[in-house]
């Protein structure tokens, strides 16, 4: 631990063009061969697998095999994270394609539909909940396991939460038992269920496995919590449904919603410790995207807040003296700067990679100058 | 009663033009190629719409990227904006930033319809966004208030349907669902009827629609019945149809019987059910049968199986006392 204001990741990196390169069987570009070189020589990620390094290096990726690059790219992405002075660490989500479809994949009862388009040419792949929920087997597990073996930072897995997953989900199954037409009231109660199932039979069993794993920081996410705000108390019932008699660190993650909107009726997450949500996005154009937290201190919430300090849509890199500010506002709002662990608004899968590194570095660096006011505020 | 179906807003694109689009947004085709692939998806789009007996075809609006694109792209005093959520889906559109009064460009619009609506103008269905949506939803910069914005965008949109009118087009559908998430009150619900009927006065005889969705309809009754158009749409996943009011006019009703937000199909005989209840209530003269909302939530295939549900429902109604005169 490094004091006040410690820093963690929250979600996904880019995968580096070497790790793409290499688990399509392709032997690598110049331009590849030398971004893996200047990572490796900054951060040594590749000493923990020699062997799949030097294949991928000499152009036999088919060789060295898609897991053994995977491996790799894991590797990169917890150095990088420890490199840039991150107390709690993950693995960039180097071996997840995306949030929604890889957990769906693990689960009985699901059939996927095609594509629905989220905006311009931008499409997800969505699925219908058809039968009865069952989790082929725990998830996420494997992958932990690697971290645990190589992090030498805390571990902290992101898991999606029962809500998004039910949310960017059709209903076919529950709502198709409720006889008649499929009004409001028959959609809001099959919505229910279905979360609920999700949550005891799907996400509870994986929490529970990884915890046995010895996972110990667990972040729930749930980007889908502020679409539908008058559902605060169902995203709720999901996340402790999924939580339900299990002693880890949890927290939930949400973002680019309207968090006042899903208050108080969230501060019912009864084992949540930590809001981690997005504030940098909106802390612009003379808005104060922090006074939020005042909110929170109006309910009279206590918990840690996970406070988004760079705004991972825009590849500005924020200063350090920007991030301490918008440290000191939360702490100011909160009342108690101990409760604040800094993080990006969200995962930096949409930065590059050099962009990514320079906004997780301003967040340590800003981190530090806050802290160094609060512990010697005479200094 | 006349009985009428057909789409409420944009088809979903085919897995194959996903593909292409993708491909092109990664230049990995040329432009030819997803034009191509956009003309043969529209092709068969009409040709779904024409083998479900629809009274008009729209083509599904493929390129449009999304309801306010084709005016924030061409009209006079916008610019494109953030991507911002599209009410309560996971789906989001450009918000247009309106900079000074808008102004519209002859012929912009026309060209931005569906090409193959142009091929038989009497047949096409012109979706276009409600002023009140609109207006409620760009970014205003332009120093008019809201309610003067709703008023200007009602003469601007009314101008375009006497242009498209002059070209032969006989059905609009003007999108709405922001009357019914937020449904106006005062001087702003005024100005959205006065928007309206300017749009009335331009329109002459043919069919107007307002289309809603997204929220239960049945507070925002009281101004859509003032709407001078052809029928009111309304979402039946969302709306509580039961607590519809009773009307002692005749106008015109749309129900929004195909729920986008589910690949559940949905059964004629509880379509059936409903209508026979609402004509007691509100004996309209023109029923229009459609989905709840932008079809585009579901994926190409599902899509596709839901709309058979209109003409089994218009068939049934057609076998009872609602059907056709």
């Amino acid at each position: 631990m490094t004091g006040l204001f410690p820093a963690q990741e929250i979600g996904s990196l880019m995968k580096p063009r070497w790790q793409i390169q290499g688990q399509h069987g392709q032997p690598l570009d110049d331009t590849s061969r030398a971004e893996f070189r200047a990572a490796n020589e900054r951060t040594h990620f590749a000493e923990a697998a020699p062997a799949a390094a030097s294949a991928l290096l000499d152009g036999h990726a088919r060789e060295a095999g898609a897991d053994a690059i995977r491996d790799l790219g894991a590797l990169f992405a917890l150095r990088l994270f420890e490199s840039a002075g991150l107390a709690r660490v993950y693995d960039g989500e180097a071996r997840r394609i995306e949030m929604y479809e890889y957990p769906i994949r693990q689960m009985h009862g699901f059939q996927f539909q095609g594509h629905v388009r989220s905006f311009d040419s931008k499409y997800y792949l969505k699925a219908a909940v058809t039968d009865e929920i069952r989790l082929e087997r725990p998830y996420h597990v494997e992958e932990f396991d690697f971290v645990k073996r190589y992090a030498r930072a805390e571990p902290k897995l992101p898991i999606t939460g029962p809500y998004t997953l039910a949310d960017w989900s059709y209903n076919e199954y529950y709502l198709g038992r409720r006889p008649g037409w499929k009004g409001p009231a028959a959609r809001r109660a099959a919505q229910r269920e279905f979360v609920v199932d999700l949550a005891k039979r799907a996400i509870r069993p994986t929490l529970s496995a990884l915890i046995d794993r010895g996972c110990r920081v667990i972040q729930i996410d749930e980007p889908a919590a502020g679409t539908h705000p008058d559902e605060a108390a169902l995203v709720v019932e999901g996340f402790n449904a999924a939580t339900e008699g299990l002693d880890a660190e949890f927290s939930m993650h949400i973002c680019y919603s309207e968090y006042r909107d899903l208050l108080p009726e969230l501060l019912e997450a009864k084992r949540c410790r930590q809001w981690a949500w997005e504030f940098a996005n909106r802390d612009r154009d003379g808005r104060d995207g922090y006074a939020v937290l005042k909110a929170l201190a109006e309910y009279g919430d206590t918990r840690q807040v996970g406070l988004g300090v760079v705004d991972v849509h825009r590849d500005e890199v924020e200063s350090a003296e920007l991030v301490a500010d918008r440290i000191r506002r939360a702490a100011k709002y909160l009342g108690d700067p101990a409760r604040i662990w800094v993080n990006p608004d969200c995962g930096l899968r949409t930065r590059r990679l050099d962009i990514a590194t320079q906004k997780l570095e301003a967040t340590v660096a800003g981190a530090a100058i806050a802290r160094a006011e609060f512990e010697r505020p005479n200094a | 009663m006349i009985v009428r179906t057909g789409l409420t807003g944009p088809f979903p694109r085919s897995e194959a033009l996903v593909a292409a689009t993708r491909d092109f947004d990664r230049g990995r085709a040329g432009p030819d190629a997803v034009e191509d692939l956009y003309s043969r998806t529209e092709a068969e789009v009409v040709a779904l719409e024409r083998r479900l007996g629809f009274d008009t075809v729209t083509g599904g609006y493929l390129r449009w990227a999304d309801l306010f694109r084709p005016f924030a792209e061409t009209w006079d005093g916008f610019t494109v904006g953030p991507l911002t959520r599209w009410f309560e889906t996971n789906t989001f559109y450009r918000q247009p930033i309106l900079h000074a009064p808008p102004a519209r460009v002859p012929g912009a619009i026309a060209a931005r319809l569906p090409p193959v609506l142009r091929e038989d103008p009497p047949r096409g269905g012109v979706i276009l966004p409600g002023p009140y949506t609109f207006a409620g939803l760009l970014e205003n910069r332009s120093g008019e208030t809201e309610e003067a914005l709703v008023h200007r965008l009602g003469r601007l949109l009314a101008e375009e349907v006497k242009e498209l009118v002059g070209t032969g087009f006989t059905t609009f559908q003007f999108t709405e669902p922001l009357l019914v998430d937020r449904p106006p009150e005062r001087a702003l619900a005024e100005a959205v009827v006065a928007a309206y009927a300017s749009i009335h006065t331009a329109a002459g005889p043919v069919t107007t629609l307002v289309w809603t969705y997204g929220a239960d309809a049945v507070p925002a009754f009281p101004l859509l019945d003032r709407l001078p158009v052809s029928a009111v749409g309304v979402d039946l996943a969302e709306t509580d149809w039961e607590a519809i009011p009773a009307t002692s006019e005749r106008r015109g009703l749309g129900l929004g019987v195909v729920d986008p937000r589910t690949t559940l199909i949905e059964d004629a005989t509880d379509v059936v059910r409903i209508v026979h209840a609402l004509k007691e209530r509100r004996r309209p003269n023109l029923l229009w049968l459609g989905p709840g909302g932008p079809l585009d939530l579901v994926p190409w295939e599902p899509a596709t199986r839901k709309l058979h549900l209109l003409p089994a429902a218009r068939q049934a109604l057609d076998r009872t006392d609602g059907g056709r005169p």
